[in-house]
């Protein structure tokens, strides 16, 4: 039940959910090694692609369109994250330099 | 042909992603997600994801990825230099990550899908079909991710506003 008809050749679902844990996993590396906090909003990024890599496949899997939908709602949500995280992250730089968010543990402006 | 395809746009999509964690400059880590979205758009057509294959170019590889790319130019070059202040940080989290992989391999072995709806595959995944999806049964949610943009778009006003000290 697991194998998908894609153009006459059989693919296995699991493949492409295996993709989208790989990729998570990576993306949540990425949140956790690095200390730029720019390049943790890309790892977030990465992460939300991984999760939208899942439900677009188990959309397909149960050849039911709302897992689509809901793969579009996540991008708007990832979008408007991208959108709030860049305007607090060019806020924090022009009080202070902030290229290692282990400086940041100050809440204090 | 489509094996040929997926595994070719996995590799190009993990090498992306590996590029991402572990290029030093931002700019280069922004460029290398741009290649994971592009290799995953190609896997959403497999899947027959028309829709949400452009969208994924259009917005995610173009709109979103192009924001980063200005907001890296607006604050200089950064590289991560040295050590953290983390003690055990690389080692810790390369724990978490591969412990949290094999749990979720371990998930993927003993997964049972359901049986698939039967519906025309030459219909799914068009913009039709998304549309009709997206104006009757989920027209609620579709309207609050209006709302959502709307908060978004004005928070990013009001946290990039000029303060009147900075005049």
């Amino acid at each position: 039940m697991g194998t998908l008809d894609i153009g006459g050749s059989q693919l296995d679902a699991t493949w492409f959910l295996l993709l989208s844990a790989v990729l998570f996993s990576l993306g949540a590396a990425g949140v956790l090694v690095r200390r730029n906090p720019l390049v943790i909003l890309i790892s977030i990024e990465l992460m939300l692609n991984a999760g939208n890599l899942a439900l677009v496949t188990f959309s397909r899997q149960l050849q039911n369109i709302e897992g689509q939908l809901f793969a579009l709602m996540s991008m708007t949500v990832a979008a408007a994250e991208a959108v709030v995280g860049l305007a607090i992250l060019v806020d924090i730089f022009r009080v202070r330099d902030a290229e290692d968010v282990d400086d940041l543990s100050q809440l204090k402006g | 042909m489509a094996i040929a395809v997926f595994f070719v746009a996995a590799a190009i999509a993990v090498i992306g992603g590996i590029g991402v964690v572990a290029f030093h400059q931002p700019i280069r880590s922004v460029l290398s997600l741009v290649l994971v979205m592009l290799a995953l758009s190609v896997i959403f057509l497999l899947l027959s994801a028309q829709f949400v294959f452009a969208v994924q170019i259009i917005v995610y590889a173009g709109a979103v990825m192009v924001l980063f790319l200005f907001v890296i130019t607006l604050l200089g070059p950064a590289r991560e230099l040295g050590r953290g202040r983390l003690r055990y940080q690389g080692g810790l989290s390369a724990l978490f990550v591969l412990v949290m992989l094999g749990l979720m391999w371990a998930l993927l072995q003993g997964v049972q899908y359901r049986q698939p709806e039967k519906t025309d595959m030459n219909f799914f995944g068009t913009v039709q079909s998304i549309a009709v999806g997206l104006f009757t049964t989920y027209l609620y949610p579709f309207e609050l991710t209006s709302i959502l943009l709307l908060v978004a778009a004005i928070g990013a006003i009001y946290l990039s506003r000029k303060r009147i000290d900075d005049l």
